[in-house]
């Protein structure tokens, strides 16, 4: 994300009953270049919100440029050849200097390399470690920027927005899509097809190595300074294997630190032709004259006929249960990581049943000021929290992505219990599916609660426009229109099935963190009788 | 239903002569919009036991929803001392503790079969109790959350539980930079007395007992302290019905009490720079000036001003030189507090790696300084107000929220009108009143300045932009122990 947020789109929870998706006026287009426009007209509040995806992600990237789809979007906001300076052509020299001394930097860097591989340093990115001759070309660079300096407007993109009643400004990037979004008055419908039409169309990427470093402070704070943030970047990377879901979103440091403007020029010729971009305008709009319009605008931008290289790296099926203990600065708890499907696949639905049932339903009330959390109401809720008294939290949810899926269980111990016990209680619940099924009662309140949550992220503008932005990243508008119908013909049969044939041991992955130091949650303060005690 | 252009009409749009496309985006003209300010008396109606109801049915677009919340005065600062945690636990222990006719589970047995949700939660100087459920559910649900409102069991097992759950939040405390800033900056900003910054300690949950949750239900369920918003799927005229039968029915019980004004901070500030010692891969920091209350004449003014130093993103000043510029944070941004009970405060924060937070903090410095030195320019501010006018009808994008900015502000005693003129007072604002609040509110002899991090880093700065911690902040410099997480004590 270009502010800070969440970095990748949150897990598509959601899904509905009969009825709503239907209702939903929604229009689709191609234009004659190949770009899709999907809008949902509505006229209750003068206002629209509007987002373009890019299909690209982290999962279109390989070692050596992780985190460039996500630069990349932090590049879409530094300007055009109109906008973002005031002198284009000094600008263009500027920034060919830029890369001609970035290109000695190089050189240098390669040596610094080559000093850490052999161990005569230990950090080529420490300051203290640099060559006399790096220290050289970086005043040098540094001379370019400040001039480049004088002649960039500032965030210019921003400030046309901002005066014309722009809100939320902004993108996020996940595994597979990139979205670009902003909310504006009804009436300025022209100048988001301009200003985005042309970041298209004549994109400059300036302040592109300063920028490395505004990544690299995303990373600390998004990441690396979140107790067990670094952890989860590795237990995710043990998940997944092959696919390239193994890196982050945000790429390694090393990546992010040396990536090339050249790399992100040809990734911008290769992803962001217009037949691999979707636009969503939600609001008061008038379709008829809202197609016309991007016609004129986006219909300018030629299609890149080669299309987009297909990732075809599969992710092999898991030959053996994983596991990583971790020592974290924070709360001790288990997480338990199985590879599914993809958001797509038939089977998707049932899963989503199955964490539903389990985990209780998903909070979708998720209105800042719409009242406190309720907690979980599940499966694992009922047995390990409120029967057994061996955890304070335990919960399960679903989460389908392009290219595959993950089911993931997580409970917290209470103080005085290790994580490690409470293993084999989440099993025993998933066996006890397994074996048993779970009830027609139960089904029912998962698909009404579907139904619920569906409703409330449709009843704004930006919701409507996230949702559909959440189903076109991984599938089709037809996938969001079946989407209640699917989850209507679930059956309990369905759900035994999934769990006996995903939740298997094999495909377990086991992240268990104990509190480093020593735990001032209070000393374990285990009594006769308490819970706590190892079960097998 | 995916709908289809009709051909004609495509072909219409389509055949109209193309235009060119003007060569900067400022030349473009747009159609006005209207937009009429919502008036509370619109959405107002007065229970008849004197409760202040908000109904905002939605449109022709609304989902077969209905939302209802019901919020009061009263919270943290009513807390007792040793007992701090009290209205917290309170607020999350009122929903989900069951009733004397259904138990917690049974409870959530019949909320779940309905797929509704109700919830609670109390802060520092008000909570609330909400619901949502479909219309068709309503009645039913609505039967409960009176039951809720009115007979709360605070079972005693949910009670533990939840105290389990506090205490190992507690004991989250020092794992990271942003909440060990958190409770030190209540500290250096109110002192260790004041509500907003005495946090529950494991001994203050512990005194939390049934009786205590049962008796603040009892003061807090007065009329005097109540305020209603509901939106969504529903007739004004049948809702009004129904609230008149239920909510508007409340008599004060015999311990029900209006709560009472909420006390501002009584404690001196000591200006100066404080430093917290915690190995992290980046630090955070915080600043913070005295601010306004919002009934103050310079609000508005003071409001532009905040924007264009740091509040507005990416158009504000300080976003623009220290991320922008310099790449040395993902995120800066400053905020003026809102002022609804005492005086606000003027606050801004980073985080940035340790080695840089010297340089980022000259860089805020120099910017507070300049917008003091400076008059600010005619077209920057014109941005910045155009922004804050033109954006004003999305902050009333749809019934929930304009029920529940009114409901807000009924609770807080504020004018209802007071957002009739909010676009012409901000409009108003000249370069003369943001340089005139500028060196009002940035005084650098009033500012307190808090950094946690790795104080060996900290302290040195960066070699490539000398400048120590020391010299950037020309204020007394104290270094900031951390707290134990359960006790609050200070660490040695």
């Amino acid at each position: 994300m270009r502010i800070p947020g969440n970095l990748t789109a949150p897990a598509l929870m959601l899904v509905a009953l009969g009825g709503t998706a239907q209702s939903l006026p929604i229009v689709e287009k191609t234009l004659s270049n190949g770009m899709r426009l999907v809008m949902v007209e509505r006229h209750d509040q003068p206002t629209l919100s509007l987002g373009w995806m890019a299909r690209v992600g982290s999962a279109n990237e390989g070692p050596g440029i992780t985190g460039l789809a996500h630069l990349f979007e932090h590049m879409m906001f530094k300007g055009t050849r109109t906008i973002g300076t005031t002198d284009a052509r000094r600008d263009a020299e500027l920034n060919a200097l830029q890369d001609k001394v970035q290109a000695g930097i190089r050189t240098e860097m390669s040596v610094l390399r080559e000093k850490q591989r052999r161990g005569e340093i230990a950090d080529m990115m420490d300051p203290k470690a640099r060559t006399p001759r790096l220290q050289q070309l970086l005043g040098e660079f540094d001379a370019l920027v400040k001039e480049q300096r004088t002649l960039v407007v500032k965030d210019e993109m921003d400030k046309i927005y901002t005066q014309a009643g722009g809100t939320g400004l902004n993108a996020s990037t996940s595994q597979d899509r990139t979205f670009y979004i902003t909310g504006l008055p009804s009436n300025k419908l022209e100048l988001w097809m301009w200003l985005e039409s042309d970041r298209l169309a004549n994109p400059v990427f300036r302040e592109f190595y300063s920028e490395r470093d505004v990544i690299l402070e995303e990373r600390r704070q998004t990441l690396e300074s979140r107790p067990g943030g670094l952890v989860g970047e590795a237990f995710n990377a043990m998940t997944w294997a092959a696919s390239p879901y193994h890196w982050e979103v945000i790429g390694w440091p090393s990546d992010i630190a040396q990536v090339t403007r050249e790399a992100a020029n040809a990734f911008f010729a290769t992803y962001y032709a217009p037949n691999n971009i979707t636009a969503i305008l939600v609001g008061d709009l008038d379709p008829a004259k809202t197609v016309a319009l991007a016609e004129r605008y986006f219909g300018r931008i030629p299609a890149n006929p080669k299309g987009v290289p297909e990732i075809t790296t599969l992710e092999p099926a898991q030959p053996a249960e994983q596991r990583m203990l971790a020592e974290v600065e924070t709360t001790p708890s288990i997480q338990m990581e199985f590879k599914t499907v993809p958001a797509v696949h038939r089977d998707a639905p049932a899963l989503q049943a199955l964490a539903g049932i389990l985990g209780g339903a998903p909070m979708f009330m998720g209105r800042p000021g719409a009242g406190g959390m309720r907690p979980p109401t599940g499966r694992l809720n009922k047995a390990l929290v409120l029967e057994q008294k061996v955890a304070t939290s335990a919960s399960a949810f679903a989460r389908g992505q392009k290219l595959g899926g993950t089911f993931t269980l997580r409970a917290t111990p209470v103080p005085g219990t290790p994580p490690s016990d409470l293993e084999a209680r989440l099993v025993a619940e998933v066996d006890r599916v397994v074996k048993e099924g779970v009830t027609a009662e139960e089904l029912a309140r998962f698909q009404k609660a579907s139904k619920v949550g569906f409703y409330g992220r449709l009843e704004s503008n930006a919701g409507i426009r996230e949702t559909l932005s959440s189903f076109l990243a991984t599938g089709t508008l037809q996938d969001f229109q079946d989407a209640p119908r699917r989850i209507e013909a679930i059956t309990r049969e369905d759900v035994q099935r999934v769990a006996r044939q995903y939740l298997v041991r094999n495909a377990r992955n086991v992240l268990i963190t104990t509190r480093k130091g020593g735990p001032p949650e209070g000393m374990p303060r285990r009594r006769p009788g308490q819970p706590g005690q190892e079960v097998k | 239903m995916i709908g289809r252009l009709t051909l004609s009409l495509l072909l219409a749009a389509l055949a109209a002569p193309a235009q060119p496309i003007p060569d900067r985006p400022e030349k473009l003209s747009y159609p006005p919009v209207a937009f009429q300010v919502p008036r509370a008396k619109d959405f107002k109606v007065k229970l008849k036991n004197g409760v202040t109801a908000f109904l905002a049915p939605h449109g022709k677009e609304g989902t077969p929803l209905v939302r209802l919340s019901l919020s009061w005065r009263g919270g943290a600062y009513l807390d007792p001392v040793g007992k701090e945690g009290l209205a917290q636990m309170f607020g999350s222990q009122l929903a989900q503790g069951g009733t004397r006719q259904l138990d917690a589970s049974k409870l959530e047995d019949r909320l779940e079969a309905m797929a509704a949700t109700l919830s609670s939660m109390n802060g520092d100087t008000s909570g609330n109790l909400s619901l949502q459920a479909l219309d068709s559910d309503f009645p039913e649900a609505l039967g409960l959350f009176m039951q809720v409102l009115t007979e709360p069991a605070f079972g005693q097992d949910r009670l533990d539980l939840a105290k389990r759950q506090a205490r190992q939040a507690l004991g989250r405390r020092n794992d990271a930079v942003t909440s060990i800033a958190s409770y030190q900056m209540g500290y250096l900003l109110s002192g260790e007395k004041h509500f907003s910054s005495a946090a529950p300690t494991a001994a203050s949950l512990e005194a939390i007992s049934r009786e205590d949750l049962l008796g603040l239900h009892a003061r807090l369920l007065h009329p005097a302290n109540l305020v209603v918003a509901v939106s969504g799927s529903f007739e004004r005229k049948a809702m009004t019905e129904t609230l008149q039968r239920t909510l508007g029915s409340l008599k004060p019980g015999p311990a029900a009490q209006a709560s009472p004004k909420v006390p501002g901070p009584d404690f001196a500030r000591t200006p100066g720079l404080y430093l917290t010692d915690k190995e992290a891969p980046q630090a955070m920091v915080q600043w913070a000036f005295p601010g306004l209350r919002r009934s103050d004449p310079d609000w508005h003014a003071a409001v532009v001003m905040n924007q264009i130093l740091g509040a507005g993103g990416f158009t504000s000043r300080l976003m623009k030189k220290i991320r922008s510029d310099e790449g040395l944070t993902y995120g800066v941004r400053t905020a003026l507090g809102t002022g609804a009970h005492w005086r606000g405060d003027l606050t801004g924060g980073l985080q940035t790696k340790n080695r840089s937070v010297a340089y980022a903090l000259r860089l805020a410095l120099a910017e507070m300084e300049r917008l003091k030195a400076e008059p600010v320019g005619a077209a920057e501010l014109a941005v910045i107000k155009d922004g804050l006018v033109e954006a004003f009808p999305t902050g009333w994008g749809g019934p929930q929220a304009i029920a529940g900015r009114f409901a807000e502000e009924a609770l807080l005693g504020w004018p209802e009108d007071w957002w009739a003129d909010y676009r012409e007072k901000i409009q108003a604002v000249t370069p003369a009143d943001v340089q005139r609040m500028a060196k009002k509110l940035l005084d650098p002899d009033r500012l307190v300045v808090l950094a946690v991090g790795k104080a060996s880093e900290m302290g040195p700065g960066d070699p490539d932009h000398p400048g120590a911690l020391k010299d950037v902040v020309r204020l007394p410099s104290f270094k900031l122990p951390l707290r134990d997480p359960l006790t609050l004590k200070p660490l040695p």
